[in-house]
């Protein structure tokens, strides 16, 4: 998938979506982004394991991500080029959002 | 007193994902464990009885999962009831907040909208049936019997009633709150 058509897909992108890439940045699982997830949160949120399977699928597909090992059926991912740079924007459009919230809090 | 227990046509009874969840968490509370779901099971469901448990079970549609599906699950601390055609069935036991699988709308949605995908093909399928019998009805009415055409009615009739119910149940489907 080409960057044009990443960021009309990704941008601007679910919680759950932006925390599994942000979780990439180290190799994990499935149950391990969860976990990272959950810790990064303070426990707000709880990826499911539907959810995880299903968005994993997406962004592997949509090459985001990348499986780099695959231990006993567990498939380990990484986040790849293009996910990064959907990130870093992503990111961006956030910075913009807490700027302009400023006054708000 | 028996320690099994059948019911028929579960899968067609709770057709919405979380009608049939909750059914089979009540069942669990009151002691009847679906303790082995096979491909019929969607036809003929059989409970053992057992001790009360809180149970959370998890209804997901997956025609062609990948190989680390039934991983990532069981990671997470579900067990594969069963897979009944295309449907995977999982649980797990729990105190205090009922544990979920799909923890966000658009993974509901996806959900939701794989089942109506699939209860969309039976519905073509019969609102076929349903057109063919109409126009061989019209075509052919001077030419048959009256028991015939009672027989064509009669057919029609079911095929026009199974179209209506399956498109009922994909607008409740993906109108409901809870998928």
């Amino acid at each position: 998938m080409d960057l044009e058509k990443a960021i009309k897909r990704y941008i601007p992108m679910s919680e759950t979506m932006f925390y599994i890439l942000l979780s990439l940045q180290t190799p994990n699982h499935g149950y391990g982004i969860m976990q990272h997830v959950k810790e990064k949160t303070n426990g707000r949120i709880t990826l499911g394991a539907g959810t995880i399977y299903q968005s994993l699928g997406k962004l592997d597909g949509d090459r985001l991500i990348e499986a780099v090992k695959e231990e006993d059926r567990k498939k380990i991912y990484q986040i790849g080029e293009l996910g990064m740079r959907i990130l870093k924007i992503e990111a961006e459009r956030i910075a913009e959002l807490y700027h302009n919230s400023e006054g708000l809090r | 007193m028996k320690d099994t227990k059948s019911v028929w046509f579960p899968a067609y009874r709770y057709v919405v994902p979380a009608k049939l969840e909750r059914w089979l968490e009540q069942m669990s509370m009151s002691g009847w464990h679906a303790d082995r779901i096979r491909q019929w099971s969607s036809l003929y469901m059989t409970f053992r009885r057992g001790e009360p448990k809180q149970y959370r079970y998890v209804y997901d549609l997956q025609a062609v999962p990948r190989r680390d599906y039934k991983a990532t699950y069981e990671q997470f601390g579900w067990e594969l009831v069963g897979k009944m055609a295309s449907v995977y069935i999982w649980r797990k036991d729990y105190d205090g907040e009922r544990p979920e699988s799909f923890t966000d709308t658009e993974s509901l949605q996806q959900r939701g909208s794989r089942v109506i995908r699939a209860i969309s093909f039976s519905f073509y399928l019969f609102l076929l049936a349903a057109v063919g019998l109409t126009v061989g009805l019209v075509l052919f009415f001077d030419g048959l019997t009256t028991e015939q055409k009672i027989q064509y009615a009669v057919g029609m009739l079911l095929a026009y009633g199974f179209t209506v119910y399956l498109g009922m149940v994909m607008r409740s489907v993906s109108r409901t709150k809870e998928y």
